[in-house]
């Protein structure tokens, strides 16, 4: 519990909105918690392949049990989230493999930018409050509104169909599967030599109790 | 938020790990929160046909993260919850109909003891100290969280986990209860609480079209909150009724009644130990 710096990963694509929950939290506590939080850009399409799972709300109950949730959490995550009108042709159909390439070769030649890149991509799928709609996303201005010059985020463009890129995110993707999601987010804690992945947004409270942040109440 | 007592709702299922957990907490929380806690004995069998949902555990990576979050969330939840050996067999073949019946005659005749019956229905499915050792010494549930830390010094998981963690005793010859046969049924009831003959002559109920059909009208309900797995709680609050899924969402609950949150543990409950 001591002064330790404990690695936190979160793997995460931007087409989830509980990912988007999940590393608003994690962001927040990264400087209150004694962590070092290292964001992953992934693909859930491959992790729902890989584990034979499919996206919750393809059932029609849960699909409306998702959408007032996100109401409610709206409020109470303090996150400007909406569900998207479109939500199928949105979500399902586009999916997202150029947001998350993009998001790679930000996390290879500027990690220093990932955090805002990423949040810009998440609120121009899942927050209508300031965009109408903006499929397919706009990355020059999404670059630029992170922070990036028009240089820097036209270089990274060119970077998202090289091999390397390519390989990048299939490779993150895989590294999630192997700690065992069968969807995103997941929140993998390296604790004392101790390894514990925590799927979705709702289980931040086990986390500050694995990383000792929480004291039994006596 | 003012004096006025708000309505709960929990529909449960003792086939559902999360719904013992789920249902721990709102109990605890019963007497600190002002609500009335109202619980509602459902089929979950019943649930998933309805809304074409599937057991999670039949999807491999799922039933294997279950399996691990079960066993943090004992410590986390302080609920001594542990998956059973042949989780398939118990979970998938055997079922709940006659147990949930039974907890549905209970809340018709005897609802004083809903509580504690379907506590000892889960000790039996979901936790593996309920024989052995455990129970030869004729501990309950409440013994669970009332015990003397110095006993469980040495039974303490290494760490990351903080020290001071309750862990009642595993022994090699504890195995999970059944909870299809009478017998089963019979035994849960008199560790609640019941005599021989009240307990008697719930089970003799259970086949009863009142009782019957109670239970298909509970499940029903849940269905048209949109219940789609459980647990769901269902908080009425302010003339809106809010659905909540899951055992994670308490927090969320505590903020939609203006509620404070302390936890999965609340201190009321430690407060005597």
């Amino acid at each position: 519990m001591g002064p330790l710096l404990r690695t936190v990963e979160l793997f995460y694509d931007v087409l989830s909105p509980y990912s988007w929950l999940g590393f608003e939290v994690l962001c927040r506590y990264q400087n209150i918690w004694n962590i070092n939080l290292q964001l992953r850009p992934s693909l859930i399409g491959g992790i729902m392949k890989d584990s034979g799972n499919k996206p919750p709300g393809l059932l029609p109950r849960k699909g409306q049990y998702m959408a007032n949730d996100i109401k409610l959490l709206r409020h109470h995550f303090q996150i400007p989230i909406q569900f998207p009108k479109d939500f199928f042709s949105v979500i399902i159909e586009k999916g997202s493999l150029s947001a998350m390439r993009f998001l790679t070769a930000v996390s290879l030649e500027h990690p220093e930018m990932l955090e805002k890149a990423s949040r810009e991509l998440w609120m121009r799928v899942w927050s209508r409050v300031k965009f109408s709609s903006e499929i397919p996303i706009q990355y020059h201005a999404a670059a630029e509104k992170a922070g990036m010059s028009a240089e820097q985020a036209q270089g990274l463009l060119e970077k998202i169909s090289t091999p390397k890129v390519k390989n990048q995110l299939k490779e993150t993707t895989e590294a999630a599967c192997r700690y065992g999601a069968f969807g995103l987010p997941i929140t993998v804690a390296h604790v004392d030599g101790q390894t514990h992945m925590i799927f979705g947004s709702d289980r931040m409270e086990l986390l500050a109790f694995l990383l000792g942040k929480l004291k039994i109440q006596h | 938020m003012g004096p006025l007592l708000r309505t709960v709702e929990l529909f449960y299922d003792v086939l559902s790990p999360y719904s013992w957990l789920g249902f721990e907490v709102l109990c605890r929380y019963q007497n600190i929160w002002n609500i009335n806690l109202q619980l509602r004995p459902s089929l979950i069998g019943g649930i998933m046909k309805d809304s074409g949902n599937k057991p999670p555990g039949l999807l491999p990576r799922k039933g294997q993260y279950m399996a691990n979050d079960i066993k943090l969330l004992r410590h986390h939840f302080q609920i001594p919850i542990q998956f059973p050996k042949d989780f398939f067999s118990v979970i998938i073949e055997k079922g709940s109909l006659s147990a949930m019946r039974f907890l549905t005659a209970v809340s018709l005749e005897h609802p004083e003891m809903l509580e504690k019956a379907s506590r000892e229905l889960w000790m039996r499915v979901w936790s593996r100290v309920s024989v052995g050792l455990w129970e030869s010494s004729g501990r309950t549930f409440d013994d669970f969280l009332t015990f003397p830390r110095n006993v469980f010094r040495v039974m303490i998981l290494p760490s990351p986990l903080p020290q001071r963690i309750y862990c009642p005793p595993v022994t090699p010859l504890s195995f999970d209860e059944d909870i299809t046969q009478p017998q089963s049924i019979l035994a849960a009831a008199e560790k609640a609480g019941m005599s021989a003959e009240q307990a008697q002559g719930l089970l003799e109920k259970i086949s009863t079209p009142k009782v019957k059909n109670q239970l298909k009208e509970t499940t029903e309900a849940a269905c048209r909150y949109g219940a789609f797995g459980l647990p769901i709680t269902v908080a009425h609050v302010d003339g809106q009724t809010h659905m909540i899924f899951g055992s994670d969402r308490m927090e969320l609950l505590a903020f939609l009644l203006g509620e404070k949150w302390m936890g999965p543990v609340p201190p009321a409950v430690n407060a005597r130990l």
